[in-house]
């Protein structure tokens, strides 16, 4: 098998690839915030558990939670969460960075000076406004270095989705490796990986940079 | 002490204030009272409660016991605050401008005056006109779209005038706000204080400049450890004080 067949074969699982990244963007950069706000809440029963559950969720391998969230159904209970593996797989990441971003957003949300709400406070601005008008702006500018470190590295976790034989490119890469006995089709999917990269970088570069009008 | 000395309808009553943080008191039984085109400024040294009161009148803190009125309506009976609409709409009848400031960073500097007033009914075009208006006034004609870290401290301290004054005040509060400004930025802001006074303006100042104090205010109110140790006019308590424990302050101060 040439290089070029190697690449155009693994190329037919970058459309996986991409699923899986851009749908756990979706579900997890809002989830994060929920997660964020309830860990950040007054009451103390509800930010004692979320507390935990970030706890879990960061201290334990994402291999393992995608393991957990694709068969764990079926031992427990007899049934599989879906028979597209697409569902399992996107649940487990979205899960897994909600409570990476839930963090770097209340790391950004707790480094707004507390004049900026006092000051909102007192020109007539509710508590939504506040935070969505004058607090949520600063806090994404703030944090954006932060969330393009998850996004790179979400960009390469996407190959983890071969543990549970999910056909996204690493997977149909590692399947040609093993049935040629060649080291080849991981180079590929190393190239294929970087050049992802390459374009989120120059996407995030461009969002900071649209951002960098106020200090 | 008395309400004859200074003429005029009160437009904010502070009645014995109580505040404590944790145990520890920091007003006890506090009574101001701010006429219509009055200036009173309250100095004494840190930690004596002065910002703390000023936080207390426009509810940034939760006073503890007492009555705040404004035109003689209640904010707060007895310790107990109005209901959130009614604060709200009490908000609309004071400024304050902090000490660090606080403008919006992500908000050009028309935005940040221009943007309250919309919240509370008034057009955008109407807002931004007012807002070129007292950037005018302010001596910041040509500033609207910079931004607040393009400015120094004291041009930076004028827009946050500026914004409290876009919502039409009855009273405006300072509190120490040239206290992060050095001498030569201190000047211009007190500059623009002082043609507010002139304009007879309602005002409320925390202030350490005692010579400006002197000059712009009709009453000064001396607060130490969290009681009003003094108060009558300038010319009184910050020349003849009564109290030894005002001499004692203000020989500090003294050149």
């Amino acid at each position: 098998m040439s290089f070029f067949s190697m690449m155009l074969k693994m190329s037919e699982g970058l459309s996986k690839t991409c699923a899986i990244f851009f749908l756990t963007l979706l579900f997890s950069l809002p989830l994060g915030m929920l997660v964020a706000l309830m860990r950040m809440s007054r009451n103390r029963f509800i930010s004692t558990v979320t507390r935990g559950i970030i706890s879990v969720l960061r201290g334990t391998p994402l291999m393992l939670q995608l393991l957990a969230v694709t068969y764990g159904p079926y031992y427990l209970f007899g049934f599989s969460v879906s028979r597209n593996k697409l569902i399992p797989v996107v649940i487990a990441f979205a899960i897994n960075y909600a409570a990476y971003f839930a963090e770097i957003y209340r790391g950004g949300i707790e480094s707004i000076p507390k004049g900026q709400y006092e000051a909102a406070q007192v020109l007539g601005y509710s508590r939504l406004r506040t935070f969505l008008r004058i607090i949520l702006p600063q806090v994404v500018k703030r944090i954006m270095p932060s969330i393009t470190n998850e996004v790179v590295t979400l960009v390469k976790d996407t190959s983890i989705a071969f543990t549970v034989s999910y056909q996204e490119m690493f997977t149909i890469g590692k399947q040609i490796a093993n049935s040629q006995t060649s080291f080849l089709p991981f180079v590929v999917a190393g190239i294929f990986y970087f050049a992802f990269n390459a374009i989120v970088d120059f996407g995030m570069g461009r969002v900071e940079k649209r951002l960098n009008y106020y200090r | 002490m008395t309400q004859e000395t200074r003429p005029g309808t009160p437009v904010l009553e502070l009645r014995n204030i109580e505040k404590s943080f944790s145990g520890s008191t920091v007003l006890r039984d506090i009574s101001v009272t701010v006429n219509r085109g009055n200036v009173v400024s309250i100095i004494g040294p840190s930690g004596s409660g002065k910002s703390t009161l000023l936080r207390c009148a426009s509810f940034l803190e939760t006073a503890d016991g007492g009555d705040i009125l404004y035109d003689g309506e209640y904010a707060m009976q007895g310790g107990r605050y109005a209901d959130k609409d009614m604060l709200w709409n009490f908000r609309s009848r004071f400024g304050l401008v902090f000490q660090n400031f606080n403008l919006f960073p992500h908000y050009s500097v028309l935005k940040n005056i221009s943007e309250p007033p919309t919240l509370r009914g008034v057009s955008k075009a109407e807002a931004e006109e007012k807002a070129r208006l007292l950037l005018g006034k302010m001596g910041l004609s040509g500033r609207e779209n910079a931004y607040p870290y393009q400015l120094s401290g004291g041009q930076q301290q004028r827009v946050a005038i500026a914004r409290a004054l876009a919502l039409e005040p009855e009273i405006l509060y300072f509190d120490e706000p040239t206290s992060a400004l050095d001498p030569e930025l201190t000047g211009e802001v007190l500059k623009v204080i002082r043609q507010l006074a002139d304009e007879k303006m309602t005002m409320v100042i925390v202030t350490h400049e005692m010579a400006f104090a002197r000059a712009v205010s009709e009453w000064v109110v001396f607060m130490d450890g969290g009681v009003i140790v003094e108060e009558g006019p300038p010319d009184l308590v910050l020349q003849n004080p009564e109290m030894e424990r005002t001499r004692q302050f203000l020989t500090n101060y003294e050149k």
